[in-house]
This record gives structure tokens, sequence and C-alpha cells, in this order.
């Protein structure tokens, strides 16, 4: 016990000692040196002490947020999908105007009237040839009756039936190569015979053969065809034939209006209409 | 090793508690001196000399935010804490009583002590206001039995 007190009594000593000089001396070099180093040591502390406090008390804010933003993402995810949904009508919608657009557009030929039907089936290997439609006798359709499909808001020739079933009807596109419409060029009145090649190309033979053609003229269904009404659009011309001196006309390429492989709905214009049946 | 780590565990600690009461949650200029306190209590169940090493720095860091008076919390820790451990051997401070009671007077002493030491090297007496006067003995006091009670629960007594 008595070694504790001695003990104590020096440090109380020498800690008192320098706590009376430090009071005494304040502007002193060493005293002034001593301070900057405490300072120099313990200043961090608040310092890093604040940065920390800061963190810590801006957690329940940033919490808050994160539950705020968590919240709202659900409520844009439901917003989203709302409007994929709301698109997605749009788009039906517009397509739908699109094919009213185009058949306000059309003077159905007396006598006729259109029907729509959607492109059930087609070959995938002769995507040029024929396709299978949803409507037969059950809506009136009859053999040969002419089939449009709509394009940039316009309705363009297709191919005409060639088989009707109770509820399905089979349309020989264009491009088959027993196909042939009567039709003429946009730059005069050349009329010739439109016929399927079995591909993407059609073929417009019997043009005068002292006509001047150029590409880029459009062919259109002619008044004199038996299929067609008259001015519906078949296609582009895009390559002139040569001429061939032993026969006595001239040929173009068309590229086709109406896309064979991604058409999805055709009208198809009824000879008589089921109510008539 | 362990219990060195935890002593300036304890001495960085107890600064940082300080200052983040003081910064954050005094008012009126109350705040309980946690460094006072947990002098006075190292003094009492640690002995005089832990008391008036730690007193003496905490002090140091006391006097460093002061403009004035550098060395006068660390004159009045350590003092403090020899008192403590001298009056230890008269009176049962691991009671919470003698304890609590010891921290009051000991805070108003502290009060005092400043007073004084600024009268003697500032011509000006280091006065603290009497709200933080009255209130600050009994946060003080709460302090150390909080202490206490953390230092029974971790028996170390």
């Amino acid at each position: 016990m008595q070694r504790e007190t001695r003990i104590a009594n020096v440090v109380l000593g020498a800690l008192s000692a320098l706590s009376l000089l430090l009071l005494s001396l304040p502007l002193s070099t060493p005293v002034r040196s001593l301070k900057a180093g405490a300072g120099y040591l313990l200043d961090p502390l608040a310092y890093r002490g604040e940065a920390g406090y800061r963190r810590l008390a801006g957690l329940p804010e940033r919490t808050r947020r994160l539950l705020e933003a968590d919240i709202d993402n659900e409520s844009l995810r439901a917003e989203l999908r709302r409007m994929e949904w709301l698109a997605t009508t749009v788009s039906a919608l517009s397509t739908e105007n699109e094919r009213l657009r185009g058949a306000l557009a059309l003077q159905p030929p007396a006598g006729r009237s259109p029907a729509w039907a959607r492109v059930m089936e087609r070959d995938p290997i002769h995507w040029y040839r024929s396709l299978v439609v949803d409507a037969g006798l059950d809506r009136g359709i009859s053999l040969n009756d002419p089939v449009l499909g709509p394009r940039a808001g316009r309705l363009v020739a297709v191919g005409r039936v060639v088989d009707v079933r109770p509820n399905t009807s089979t349309v020989l596109l264009l491009t088959d190569e027993l196909s042939a419409a009567a039709a003429y060029l946009s730059s005069g009145t050349l009329e010739g015979l439109v016929q399927g090649q079995d591909g993407p190309r059609l073929r417009m033979n019997y043009l005068n053969a002292e006509a001047v053609l150029s590409e880029g003229d459009s062919v259109y269904t002619s008044p004199t065809s038996a299929t067609f009404p008259p001015d519906i659009l078949i296609g582009r011309v895009v390559r002139v034939n040569p001429r061939d001196p032993f026969l006595t006309f001239q040929s173009v390429e068309i590229s086709p209006a109406a896309d064979a492989s991604s058409l999805q709905e055709l009208m198809i214009l009824r000879a008589r209409p089921p109510e008539a049946r | 090793m362990i219990a060195f780590l935890r002593a300036v565990a304890l001495f960085v600690g107890a600064m940082l508690l300080q200052w983040w009461w003081n910064t954050h949650l005094a008012y009126w200029g109350a705040a309980p001196q946690f460094l006072l306190a947990l002098t006075i209590l190292i003094a009492a169940r640690r002995g005089a000399v832990p008391g008036m090493l730690a007193g003496f720095g905490w002090g140091l860091y006391l006097d460093v935010a002061r403009a004035e008076l550098f060395g006068a919390s660390a004159l009045i820790l350590t003092l403090a804490a020899y008192f403590i451990g001298v009056a230890r051997r008269q009176i049962d401070l691991r009671a919470n009583g003698p304890l609590a009671a010891t921290t009051f007077l000991f805070t108003w002493a502290g009060f005092m002590g400043l007073g004084l030491l600024g009268l003697i090297f500032t011509k000006s007496f280091e006065w603290c206001g009497w709200v933080a006067a009255l209130l600050t003995p009994f946060l003080n006091v709460a302090a150390v039995s909080v202490a206490a009670l953390f230092w029974d629960a971790r028996g170390e007594r």
C-alpha cells in the first residue's frame, strides 16, 4: 500500500507539475508545440467521428429513399406492363386502321363485296405458290374470287381463290407460274400479261415491241382483267428484258407489291355475299 | 496484449462518446462528463495511478479544444483521480451509493477548480452557467452508475 501511495504521489507530482507548466506558459514554444502535437493526434478523432456520424445519420434517410425507390420500381414495373399491353393494343389497332383505310380506298366492282380472312397456312418451301385462308363457303367465298392484301395503307393484288372448302380456301398467288393477270404500266397505256415465275419476281409479257420501257414503272391490274378489279397495284418494274429479235413483244421483270412471306390478312372480293347464297 | 488493446479502445471510445454527446446531444450546455465519470470509476476500481494517467490523457483531449487554459482539464482530472484513489481506502467506492455521491461532489469540485484556474491564469472565473452546473452532476452520476453496472456485468470487480 505504501509503495502504491508513493507511486501515486510521484505520478501526481509529475502530472500536476506538467499541467501547471502548461497553464503557466501557454505562449511558450514548447507548450504551443505540445498543444499542436496533441491537436494533431486528437483532432482526427472528431473529424473522423463527424464523418462517420454523418454517414450513420444519413442511413435512415437512405433506407427510406431505398424503400421509396423500391416502391416506385414496383409501380413502374406495373406501369411498364400496362404500357406494353397498350403498345400491343395500339399496334393491333394500327394494323386494323391500315386495313380499314385500305378497304375504304377500294371501290369494289359492282356485285362484289369484301371479306377479310386470315392466313392459316403457307407452304414453307413454296411461299410463292399458294396459301390457305380461314374463309370458305361459310363466308361466301367462291372460285376465282380475287384476293388483295394490305401494303403501306393500300390494297395490292395477291392472287385468286382456286379451291374452296367449307371453312377454308386456297389462294393461288400471282407469283405461282400458273397465275396470270391482265395489267398495264403506269407510264402509258401499254397492256400486257403478268405471269408468275415460281419465285419472288413476276414477268409481264406481250408489251408492244416498239414501246420505250423503263424501270420503276408501277404495274396495275387492267380493266380487261377477268379476275381483278381495275387499277389494283401489282408491283413495280425492276428490269426491262433485252429485246428478242425473234419475238414480236417485249417483257419486263416485276417486283410484286405484296410480300407473300409476310401476309397475315387478306381481303377476298366475293362474287356473292353469304346472304345471297 | 488484449488488456492493453482494451485499454486503448476504452481510452479512444470514451473520447469519441464525449465528443459525440457534446456535439449532437447537449442541450443548454448540459451534457454528461463521461471522461470525468470514467476517471473517477477507474480510480475507484483500479487505483489512483491508472486513473491519473487516463485522466491526464483525457484532460489533454478536452484542453485541445479549448482556446485558453491548456492543461486545466488535465490537472483537474489528475487531481480527481488522485483524491478518489486516496478516498477509496476510507470509503467503499465499489458500492453505487458512495460512488454516486463522490461523483456528484467531484463534478462540483471540477467546476470550481476550473473556475479558480481561470481566475489564476486568465484573471476571469471560468463559469459554465447555472443550467450546466445544476444538471451536469446528475448526468455524471447517471453516467458513472451505468459505467459501473457495465463494469460489474463484465465481472471485473
